[in-house]
């Protein structure tokens, strides 16, 4: 009698917990058949009237449903959680390609990124890095530099003069002077800085650009023309990629033997085309040996020291390797041009 | 310098084609910068003989001539020219004859007579525009030769860059020495000897007195006076060569005189010998001259150290720089007086600059003509003159010198030559090599040569200068590349640079990006941005390229206001960028360098997303760049920031702008920009800025901390106060007076909120302030902060006047 009734609730709770059973529903059986008063409790109380024999059997049936029972609506109710959760995890769904929120990193100016990577690998040969003065006198641009008063090679840089007697560097081969004037060899130093020649802002020349002067003195043989050809050979291959230059002879006032170092044309990599004047070549540098002149003037004896001393302009060369052919272009401050450089200064060649 | 090749040929032989001769050229330091091919226009025109002119039967104003054309015969001819004339020499085209773009020429009946040619006129053979009459070729056109090859027409021109060390290649023959010396040629250097007929046929003679009062600056003078000259225009293959080299053709003695400037470098002045008082040539300084009329004309003021050319009673040249109106060789001068000199380089480049003049002849004395070539180049002219403008010889060549060239025996080390070129060139190679530039070569010891330099190679003054000759001529190619060993094994970290690299670093990740503008600006715009010190001065450029860029910046703001500009005209909505670069004033009497940092911002800023609200440049956006900037280099706790008065800074906004101060002293301005200067500038939003002078900052650098703590072991607890205070009063006197009351296990203080509004009276404002405490050894108790807090409130009450907040 009692195991048919314990049976009847089984099969109808079983029945109403079926896979489809709302929220609502297994709350209802839960107190209909698990309740303080529901049906299971119910029974318990009649138990008294159970024959002793039966007790146990019945007691275990009991246990037994009320187990199931509990089973079935724990299931139930994490399968009803789990597809809650997936409902709300749908609705706030984002539409992952809109741009993210951020503090827009800013970016290098192409001339600081030209020269970081230039420093960067004279430095790896074992060159330091110093910094000098724009305003400077003739002394240190000119006379010591082996330019003498009136010297036609004067008139290839053409000076801005300031009140007080002073001038705008037209190169950074002050450094060189600066530098070797404070210390002795053995050194191997590059300069960078601005300088200054009275041209107007065009495509091809600004009025203010951008060097690296780089020089290594020790004692005679020690560093040679050979070694000269060496370093910027190597200069060429880190930062052009290219083994294809050529050293010419040349004159600067301050060096002798002087020679100018050119590469293939970037455009036509050597064949012959108008920018470059069908000769296949550009020019990079301007180099040689350290004129003795320029040792006496910084109280070296040139029969005990030398040296090599090269200069290049950043914007050219950096002209050169962007391919693009506007010098004014670093100085306009385009943010459509600026934004294609990079946000981290050197590091990466 | 323009190098025809034919007058090279003249010199020297070279098989090479042209592409390779510019190639060795060029790796020898003289580069070529342009090779022109030239064609004639022209083909089928010999050089004839007219032999006989009779008038045409049936035509007044022509003419029927008999011309001998050598081995092409004899032809009847047709002219309407009227300069022909029996005897002279003229272009004849054949039939068959290519007159540029015609068709061919064909004989012709003119007026019922046959034609079997033409006589060319120089625009029918495409020369220039002339037309009045045949053409007249010099009498030495070979007959029946090729017309354009005696004119040099089918020709190849050089366009060779000089290098201001080589004067010597300012000429045909100078580059056809260097060509011989690259190919190992032979160079066929014209013998130079003086004419016999010295003297005129009609026993007129003329003496030429030379007295040199400047030996300094003039060393050596020569002069020859010719007499029965006929001016006239000159021959066309001269005129020809002339225009090939880009002079222009003027009449034959001023034409021979450029002729052989060309050829040998050394520039020839002719004087009409007439208007030379006495004959008497007189070099001598200006001294108390003050003007002089040169050729064009235009009056000269002269410094009393300018080299002059002068008679007994005027000056007649500036030496070197250009000749006067006053002897100016014109169609009468029947005698003239040729000069050929040198002129010390100093003394013409100083003139030439001052007075703006650059000729032909001063570039070639700047650079230092042939020291020995002066007596050479007048017998090359004199023999020229007698040749185009039947002058003769009136005069024995007056040289005078009264300063001699001094010996020049230069010692080559050829050890020294290995250990500076890292290179043994062999001793036999070098000798040849500088012999073939015209140096004699002895041995002096074992090892070492004795050079003697050519006269006309003033650069070879040094061993140096003889390593790079033989260096040079191989090309540099004898020259290995190799690495040298290592200086500096380790290369010193320069403080500087990598102070400036770091403080761009900071720059980029706060969103900032960088922009480089040019240091030359207007004075308006050193007015308007004065700068971070009050009262600056700018430097003045002497020779500013323009009024508006005549100041050099004493602030970078200009410059990054012009970018902002710039970029808003194109588009862009917002613009935070910053610069590093030099600003420059005067300081007492001397121009000053200084590194400054600044930064503009504007428009949107930070955190920019969809529908989100982003900030927008501002006051504080910028300050809190600064901050971020000055707590990277761990300076942050010895700067303050302090309201500024608006006259100190008149282009930032008087209630939003601060001086940046670090250790009390004035490093740096921040603000927006005052709103006159905003719709100046027409801007619709606020725009911010700061300038920071880095020079006292790079001390600092972004060195590490040298000592560090763990973090603390124990919790702080926190306890907040609300201060009403005056509106005006700054916060961060707030936190100092707190600070300063020294309540002990106080860490730190921090403003959290600032309220103004109905809730405290107006000109008023409530600062809420956080104050943590924290014992190192112990946790706290809320009754001994509560304590220590109490006391404090009623302290800082005290000291700041300031009503607590309930
Ligand atoms: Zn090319």
């Amino acid at each position: 009698m009692m195991r048919e009734q314990l049976e009847e609730i089984r099969r109808r709770a079983m029945a109403e917990l079926a896979d489809d059973a709302g929220e609502a529903q297994i709350d209802a059986v839960r107190v209909r058949v698990l309740g303080r008063s529901g049906e299971l409790t119910e029974i318990m109380r009649g138990m008294r009237e159970v024959p002793n024999a039966e007790r146990p059997a019945i007691g275990q049936l009991i246990n037994q449903i009320k187990g199931e029972v509990e089973a079935r609506i724990e299931t139930l109710s994490e399968k009803l959680k789990a597809a809650a959760l997936s409902k709300s995890l749908n609705e706030k769904r984002l539409d992952v390609t809109l741009p993210g929120m951020r503090i827009a990193r800013g970016h290098l100016h192409p001339i600081t990124d030209i020269l970081e990577k230039m420093l960067q690998i004279f430095e790896s040969m074992g060159f330091e890095v110093a910094m000098t003065q724009d305003i400077e006198d003739d002394f240190h641009n000119f006379a010591a530099l082996n330019f003498t008063p009136h010297h036609p090679a004067r008139d290839m840089q053409d000076t801005f003069y300031l009140e007080g007697g002073m001038l705008l560097r037209t190169h950074t081969s002050n450094g060189q002077i600066r530098v070797m004037e404070k210390r002795r060899p053995p050194l191997a130093v590059v300069c960078p800085g601005r300088c200054y020649r009275r041209d107007d802002l065009t495509v091809r020349s600004s009025p203010m650009f951008t060097q690296i002067e780089g020089f290594m003195v020790d004692k005679r043989g020690r560093i040679t023309m050979a070694h000269l050809k060496g370093v910027l050979t190597e200069f060429a291959r880190a930062f052009f990629g290219t083994t294809a230059v050529r050293f010419r002879a040349s004159y600067f006032p301050f060096t002798e033997p002087s020679a100018e170092l050119d590469m293939h044309c970037i455009l036509c990599d050597g064949a012959g085309c108008p920018v470059c004047k069908h000769s296949g070549w550009t020019e990079v540098l301007g180099c040689g040996m350290i004129h003795p002149n320029v040792m006496r003037a910084v109280q070296y004896d040139p029969d005990e020291y030398q040296g090599f001393a090269f200069g290049m302009g950043v914007e050219r060369t950096g002209l050169l390797k962007l391919g693009v052919d506007d010098m004014r272009l670093f100085f306009e401050n385009d943010l459509r041009f600026l934004s294609q450089f990079p946000a981290l200064s050197g590091g990466v060649r | 310098m323009k190098l025809p090749l034919s007058w090279m040929r003249d010199f020297v032989s070279v098989d090479a084609p042209v592409e390779e001769i510019s190639r060795r050229l060029s790796y020898a330091g003289l580069v070529v910068e342009n090779v022109e091919k030239l064609t004639p226009g022209f083909a089928g025109v010999f050089a004839a003989r007219v032999l006989n002119v009779e008038k045409h039967p049936n035509a007044d104003r022509l003419n029927l001539c008999d011309v001998d054309a050598g081995q092409k015969g004899q032809f009847k001819v047709v002219c309407g020219a009227p300069n022909v004339k029996a005897g002279m020499m003229a272009p004849l085209a054949l039939v068959g004859a290519q007159l540029g773009k015609q068709p061919p020429l064909e004989a012709a009946i003119i007026r019922g007579v046959r034609s079997e040619g033409m006589l060319c006129s120089e625009r029918e053979l495409g020369l220039s525009q002339e037309q009045a009459g045949i053409l007249a070729l010099g009498a030495d056109a070979p007959l029946g030769g090729d017309v354009a090859a005696y004119l040099h027409l089918d020709d190849t021109v050089l366009d060779v860059e000089i290098t201001p060390n080589r004067g010597d290649c300012l000429s045909v023959l100078g580059l056809a020495r260097e060509v011989a010396a690259l190919f190992a040629a032979r160079l066929r250097a014209p013998r130079l000897r003086a004419a016999h007929s010295a003297g005129s046929p009609d026993g007129a003679r003329f003496t030429v007195s030379v007295s040199i009062d400047a030996p300094d600056l003039c060393p050596r003078y020569a002069a020859l006076a010719m007499t029965g000259i006929k001016i006239g225009p000159s021959p066309a293959w001269l005129k020809r060569r002339l225009e090939l080299c880009g002079m222009r053709a003027l009449n034959n003695v001023v034409d021979a005189t450029n002729y052989v400037m060309l050829e040998l470098g050394q520039p020839l002045h002719a004087f009409d010998f007439g208007k030379i008082a006495g004959g008497k040539i007189i070099v001598r300084r200006a001294g108390d001259t003050r003007e002089f009329v040169t050729l064009d004309n235009l009056s000269r003021t002269l410094d009393p150290n300018d080299l002059l050319i002068a008679d007994g009673d005027k000056p007649l040249a500036i030496a070197g720089v250009m000749g006067g109106l006053n002897s100016e060789v014109g169609d009468c001068t029947g005698t003239i007086l040729l000069e050929s000199a040198y002129f010390e380089p100093m003394t013409i480049a100083r003139t030439a600059r001052r007075l703006g003049l650059r000729s032909e002849a001063s570039y070639r004395f700047e650079r230092g003509v042939d020291r020995a070539g002066q007596v050479g180049a007048l017998i090359r002219a004199a023999e020229l003159i007698r040749r185009i403008a039947r002058g003769r010889e009136a005069s024995p060549i007056a040289d005078f010198e009264p300063r001699k060239a001094e010996p020049r025996e230069i010692a080559l080390d050829l050890g020294a030559m290995e250990s500076l070129l890292g290179a043994a060139i062999p001793p036999t190679v070098a000798r040849s090599r500088l012999k073939s530039l015209g140096a004699q070569v002895s041995t002096r010891a074992k090892g070492v040569l004795a050079v003697v330099p050519p006269s006309f190679r003033s650069d070879l003054a040094e061993q140096a200068d003889l390593i790079e000759e033989v260096a040079r001529l191989g090309g540099l190619e004898d020259i290995p590349a190799l690495l040298p060993e290592r200086v500096n094994p380790l290369a010193p970290v320069n403080r500087e640079r990598e102070f400036l690299k770091g403080t761009r670093e900071v720059m980029l990740g706060c969103g900032l990006t960088e922009a480089a503008t040019i240091a030359f600006i207007a004075p308006a715009d050193n007015a308007r941005f004065s700068g971070i010190q009050a009262a600056t001065r700018p430097v003045k450029v002497t020779n500013p390229l323009s009024a508006e860029l005549s100041e050099l910046r004493v602030s970078l703001m200009p410059g990054l206001v012009t970018a902002l500009r710039f970029n808003l005209n194109r588009e862009a909505r917002a613009f935070h960028a910053f610069e590093m670069g030099k600003t420059f004033r005067m300081d007492g009497d001397a121009a000053t360098e200084h590194h400054h940092l600044a930064a503009v911002s504007y428009g949107a800023y930070a955190l920019w997303a969809i529908g989100e609200h982003s900030v927008a440049a501002g006051f504080f956006s910028i300050k809190g760049i600064l901050e971020t900037y000055l707590e990277a280099i761990g300076i942050s706790s010895r700067v303050a920031f302090k309201a500024l008065e608006s006259a100190d800074a008149p282009f930032l906004h008087p209630g939003r702008s601060a001086i940046v101060t670090l250790d009390d002293a004035p490093i740096g301005l921040i603000g927006e920009l005052h709103p006159a200067e905003a719709m100046r500038l027409d801007l619709n939003d606020p725009c911010a800025v700061y300038e920071l002078d880095l020079s006292g900052l790079i001390a600092y650098g972004f060195s590490p901390r040298k000592t560090f703590q763990p973090p603390p072991k124990y919790p702080a607890i926190r306890r907040d106060l609300a201060l009403v205070l005056d509106r005006n009063f700054p916060a961060d006197m707030v936190v100092k007076a707190i600070r300063e009351c020294g309540a002990s296990l106080l860490e730190s203080v921090e403003v959290f909120d600032v309220y103004e509004g109905t809730a405290v009276a107006a000109g008023k404002k409530s600062v809420a302030l956080a104050c943590r405490y924290r014992a190192k050894d112990r946790t706290l108790t809320d009754e001994e902060v509560n304590r220590i807090h109490t006391v404090l409130i009623e302290q800082a009450r005290m000291r700041l006047g300031a009503e607590l907040r309930q």
